[in-house]
């Protein structure tokens, strides 16, 4: 782990602890469009890229348009103070669910970047893939060709579930078209 | 645990944000950062399966134009593939969510989760 890894997963953090506790609304969408930004470089630095391009411009971009959008056309409360009052019970059960996961299961898992983890190791699985890529469908980058080839019915299904999304806002907002 | 936590640097920062997506649901009382936070956890889901594709010292899975190209150190390309399924599947749910915050607000006048349940309690 390289001192660029320990900046971005400070970075997240903090953006992320401070999309918790802030409470007005407008400063919490733009700390969670950072977050999402931070998110992406992190993305690129575990040999993401096409994860991160996605993100940055759907998690950084889009939500964060849906979310001022939602605020424009309902209300922003005026804040009286800078942050939120800790929900002392809540912090509880989240601490315990944080206690349980870095006790028992963090230890069990397999290191990050591990060659021997089964999820990179796996002969008929990963391997498989990362071999055979070119010789079956001429890309040269496994993520288009999975996404596009192998996979190309669920990329379908992917649609089929943004098409779906639409309508379902459509009729709640009981709109006829968009704008 | 200090060693622990450096190996592991990529899964502890995934449970530390499933964490707070957690507690954002649960705690704010503002519908719209209710929404924040399910995005935040379904990030934090993204995170753990991108850290599980990364391997030390590869490169992109990007593959050379060879039908037999012999050992490559490339990260995994599936759990990739998913994750992208899965952010377009995220904003596609957070336009739904933030649309049914919208009609909550034109038939309440209010997004505080607390206002809500009185109001919902009057009728």
């Amino acid at each position: 782990m390289s001192a660029l890894a320990y900046a971005l997963v400070a970075f997240v953090l903090a953006t992320a602890i401070a999309t918790a506790l802030f409470r007005d609304v407008l400063s919490t969408i733009v700390v969670f469009g950072a977050y999402s930004l931070g998110m992406a470089i992190l993305y690129t630095y575990l040999l993401a890229p096409d994860v991160a391009m996605t993100e940055a411009a759907i998690g950084a971009g889009v939500t964060t348009v849906l979310l001022l959008l939602t605020i424009a056309r309902t209300t922003r409360p005026s804040p009286d103070q800078l942050f939120e009052r800790l929900d002392v019970p809540a912090v509880v059960a989240v601490g315990a669910f944080l206690l349980v996961a870095g006790t028992q299961v963090l230890p069990e898992m397999w290191a990050v970047g591990d060659p021997t983890a089964p999820v990179w190791s796996n002969a008929e699985v990963s391997q498989y893939y990362i071999q055979n890529t070119y010789a079956d469908t001429h890309a040269q980058n496994a993520v288009t060709a999975v996404l596009a080839a192998y996979r190309g019915f669920d990329t379908f299904g992917e649609a089929v579930v943004v098409f779906a999304a639409g309508v379902a806002v459509l009729l709640v907002l009981k709109r006829e078209v968009f704008v | 645990m200090l060693e622990l936590l450096a190996t592991h640097y990529a899964y502890a920062l995934m449970f530390v944000l499933i964490a707070i997506g957690l507690y954002m649901i649960i705690a704010n009382q503002n519908l719209v950062k209710k929404v924040i936070g399910v995005s935040l956890f379904q990030t934090a889901i993204f995170l753990f399966f991108i850290s599980m594709a990364y391997v030390e010292g590869g490169s992109a899975p990007i593959v050379p134009a060879d039908e037999t190209p012999g050992e490559l150190v490339v990260a995994s390309p599936l759990p990739q593939v998913i994750v992208l399924t899965a952010i377009v599947v995220s904003i596609a749910l957070t336009a739904v969510a933030l649309s049914l915050v919208m009609r909550i607000y034109a038939e309440y006048g209010t997004l505080r989760e607390d206002t809500l349940t009185e109001v919902r309690a009057d009728e």
